[in-house]
C-alpha cells in the first residue's frame, strides 16, 4: 500500500507517494486561487502517472499553511511536525532543522531521536522568507533562477532592514538610484533575509547536524549568508521543498 | 451555563449604564487590578476596569508613545472615543508607567467629575510597604466620602471587605473545579466569568457564580479533555485567542494573569484595623511584575500553579513592549522548563493574527503529544 503526503503552501503544493519508506513519485504545481481544485488534481496527476490505483493508497496526510485544501486527506499535521518528521527520517543526525519556503521561515530543534524540543517561526512579514527574494528579484529585473548565483559574485557588505519587506524594498530602490551593482543588492537581499532567519535559529538554540529545507535551500546566495551567519556548516536536503510533504507521508508510521 | 456571564461581558457598558440609571450610584473606571474596590464598595460606587475593545483604532498616536504597549494604548482610546462616557471617576494604583500614561492622557482630554491616582508602593516586599499602603488608602478614603459627601464609617468598609471576599472566594472555588480531570469549565467559559467579574456589581456577580459551582459540583457542564495549559504573562483578556487555543484540543486550566487568578486569588484577612488589613492583601496578592522585586516572588507562585492545575505546557502572552514582563519572562520560561512545562511564546498586539497564532499552537501541542509517545 502506498501513503501520500500533501504540502500546500503559500505558493506551492508538492504531493509525494512512497511506498516502504521510499519516495515513489513526487510533483508540485502552483497553488494558486483555486487551491482545492489543484491540489485534487495534481494528487490524481500523480497517480495517474505513477499508475497507482486509488484504491492502493492506505492513507493521505496533509500539512502547510493551506493544508485544508487538501480535504481528502484523513489526517493533518502542521508544517513544524511535518518538516521535522521529513527531516529527521531523512538525515537522522539532524538536530536543526532551518525551513525557509515561500511565507513562512521556521527554526525547529529536536533532540536525537527526532522528537521536537522547540521551534519559532517568522513573525508577521515575508522579510525572513522566499517571497521577499522574488519581490527583491522583480524589482531587479533578475529571474529567481539567477539570484542566487549573482550574489555569490559579490564581495560587498551592504547592510540592509529587513525588519520589513516593504522598507527593505524602498532600501533596494534606494541601492538602484545610487548605481550599486546588481549583485551587490541582491547579496546584501540575501545576507539579510539570512540574518532574520540566523537570528530565529539563535533564538531557539542549534546543534549540529543542521538540516536546510524549503525552497530558498536551492538559493545558493542565501545558503552561503547563513553558514556564514550561524558559522558552521549545514547540510542542504535533497529536494529540499519536498521533505514536509514526506514528514506527513510518513507521520505516524 | 455560562450565558450570563457572557451577556455582562459583551454588554459591559451597556449593564454599567443601566446600573446607573437603576441605582442612582456612581461608576468608577479603573485602569489596574491593585486599585482597592472594597473601598469603593464601601462607598456604593461600582467599579469598571477599563479595558481595550481588540479593534484597530487612529486616536492614540498623538498622546502615547509609539512603544508603549497595545494594551494601554487600546485602553485609552475606549476613553477617546466615548465608548466609557457613563463614568463618572477614574482611578489608577501605581503600577507600570505606559498605563500610567494611557490614565494621565484620559483625565487631560476626557472630561470627568472624579480622578485619583493611589501611589501604590512599587516596593511591596519593603517592611514599610503594608503602613505606607494603608496610609494611603487613608488619604484615597478622605477624597471619596469628599467626592460622595458622605463619610465611611467602619462598618461599611467592612462590608466592602465582606463583598470583595465572597466574591474572590468563589472564583478560587471555581478553579479548584479546574483541578479535575477533564474539567467542567473551559478557559474561555472561565475568562467570561472573570472578566465579567471586574465589571459588574459584585452583589448581582456572586449569586450567578454560586449558581455555576453548584452545578459544576452536581456534575453539570461542557467536555474539557485537552492538552492541560496555562496562559500566563501580559493583560490578556483575549477570549477569542483563548476559544481558539482550546478548539485545536487545548484545554485552558489555569493562568497568571490580571483578569484571572492574580486578581482573585487572595482575600482580606480579619483585622481590626480595616484599612491595614486591605493594604497587606494588596501587597500580598499574587504579585504583577512591575511589582515583584527585589525577590522574584511570581516565579515559585507561578511553578505552584503549574504543579497544582497538572499543566502540561504554557504560553507565555507578552503585549508588545510591555517591559515588566518582558524582564521576567526569560526567567520564568527557564523555570518551568526545569519543572519539565514547556513553552509557547507568543507577543499581543491590539488585533492578534489568530491564524499565524492557530499555527503555532498547533504545532506546539504536537510537540507535547509526541512527548506521551516518547
Amino acid at each position: 500500500m502506498y501513503k501520500v503526503g500533501i504540502d500546500v503552501g503559500a505558493k506551492n503544493i508538492k504531493i509525494v507517494v512512497m511506498k516502504d519508506g521510499e519516495v515513489i513519485a513526487k510533483d508540485q504545481c502552483l497553488a494558486g486561487f483555486e487551491t482545492k481544485e489543484n491540489t485534487l488534481s495534481l494528487y490524481q496527476k500523480i497517480l495517474e502517472s505513477a499508475n497507482i490505483s486509488e484504491s492502493d493508497v492506505s492513507k493521505i496526510t496533509a500539512t502547510g499553511s493551506g493544508k485544508k485544501a487538501a480535504y481528502f486527506a484523513q489526517n493533518s499535521i502542521t508544517e513544524v511536525t511535518a518538516a521535522a518528521k521529513g527531516a529527521t527520517s531523512l538525515y537522522p543526525s539532524a538536530h536543526s532543522i532551518i525551513d525557509v519556503g515561500a511565507e513562512e521561515g521556521k527554526s525547529i530543534r529536536c533532540d536525537g531521536n527526532g522528537k521536537i524540543v522547540d521551534f519559532a517561526l517568522n513573525e508577521k512579514c515575508a522579510a525572513g522568507a522566499g517571497a521577499f527574494i522574488e519581490s527583491m528579484g522583480r524589482a531587479l529585473e533578475l529571474p529567481i533562477e539567477q539570484f542566487g548565483e549573482l550574489s555569490m559574485q559579490s564581495d560587498k557588505e551592504i547592510p540592509m532592514n529587513a525588519q520589513c519587506a516593504v522598507f527593505a524594498e524602498s532600501e533596494v530602490v534606494s541601492l538602484m538610484h545610487a548605481k550599486t551593482e546588481k549583485k551587490d543588492i541582491a547579496k546584501a537581499v540575501n545576507d539579510a533575509v539570512a540574518s532574520r532567519i540566523t537570528s530565529m535559529t539563535r533564538k531557539v538554540g542549534f546543534e549540529k547536524d543542521i538540516v536546510l529545507i524549503g525552497g530558498m535551500a536551492k538559493n545558493t546566495g542565501f545558503v552561503q549568508a547563513l553558514k556564514k551567519g550561524l558559522e558552521t556548516d549545514i547540510i542542504l536536503a535533497k529536494d529540499p521543498e519536498y521533505i514536509s510533504a514526506i514528514g506527513a507521508a510518513i507521520y505516524n508510521d | 451555563m455560562i450565558t450570563q456571564f457572557r451577556d455582562w461581558e459583551q454588554n459591559r457598558h451597556t449593564y454599567a449604564k443601566a446600573w446607573k440609571e437603576k441605582t442612582g450610584g456612581k461608576v468608577m473606571g479603573y485602569f489596574c487590578t491593585y486599585v482597592p474596590e472594597e473601598i469603593l464598595y464601601a462607598a456604593n460606587i461600582l467599579p469598571v476596569r477599563i479595558l481595550g475593545s481588540h479593534e484597530p483604532h487612529d486616536v492614540t498616536e498623538a498622546h502615547i508613545f509609539g512603544m508603549f504597549c497595545p494594551f494601554c494604548r487600546d485602553c485609552l482610546a475606549q476613553g477617546l472615543k466615548g465608548k466609557y462616557n457613563y463614568l463618572d471617576g477614574v482611578m489608577i494604583s501605581q503600577s507600570c508607567l505606559h498605563i500610567r500614561q494611557a490614565y494621565t492622557s484620559w483625565i487631560k482630554h476626557v472630561p470627568i467629575d472624579f480622578s485619583y491616582y493611589l501611589p501604590m508602593p512599587n516596593n511591596i516586599q519593603s517592611t514599610h510597604a503594608v503602613k505606607y499602603l494603608a496610609g494611603e488608602l487613608a488619604q484615597f478614603k478622605v477624597a471619596v466620602e469628599k467626592w460622595i459627601g458622605k463619610e465611611l464609617t467602619d462598618e461599611d468598609i467592612k462590608h466592602g471587605i465582606e463583598i470583595m471576599n465572597e466574591n474572590r472566594g468563589l472564583m478560587q472555588q471555581l478553579y479548584s473545579y479546574k483541578k479535575n480531570e477533564n474539567p467542567l469549565i473551559s478557559g474561555e467559559e472561565t475568562m467570561e466569568v472573570a472578566i465579567s467579574e471586574q465589571m459588574v456589581d459584585k452583589r448581582e456577580h456572586t449569586p450567578v457564580l454560586k449558581e455555576l459551582i453548584d452545578k459544576i459540583a452536581g456534575g453539570a457542564g461542557s467536555k474539557n479533555n485537552g492538552t492541560r495549559l496555562m496562559v500566563l504573562g501580559s493583560e490578556d483578556d483575549d477570549i477569542a485567542f483563548i476559544r481558539m487555543v482550546e478548539s485545536v484540543g487545548a484545554t485552558v486550566v489555569t493562568d497568571d494573569h490580571c483578569v484571572g487568578t492574580r486578581y482573585f486569588w487572595n482575600n482580606v484577612e480579619n483585622n481590626d484595623d480595616y484599612l491595614e488589613a486591605i493594604a497587606r492583601r494588596y501587597c500580598e496578592r499574587p504579585a504583577c511584575p512591575s511589582k515583584d522585586w527585589i525577590e522574584r516572588s511570581r516565579i515559585p507562585h507561578i511553578l505552584s500553579l503549574a504543579k497544582d492545575f497538572d499543566v502540561k505546557g504554557a504560553i507565555v502572552i507578552q503585549q508588545k513592549f510591555c517591559d515588566p514582563h518582558e524582564l521576567d519572562i526569560p526567567a520564568i520560561i527557564k523555570a518551568l522548563n526545569a519543572i519539565d512545562v514547556k513553552t509557547l511564546f507568543l507577543e499581543f498586539d491590539v488585533t492578534v493574527p489568530l491564524g499565524q497564532f492557530k499555527i503555532r499552537v498547533e504545532a506546539f501541542l504536537e510537540m507535547l503529544q509526541e512527548d506521551d509517545l516518547f
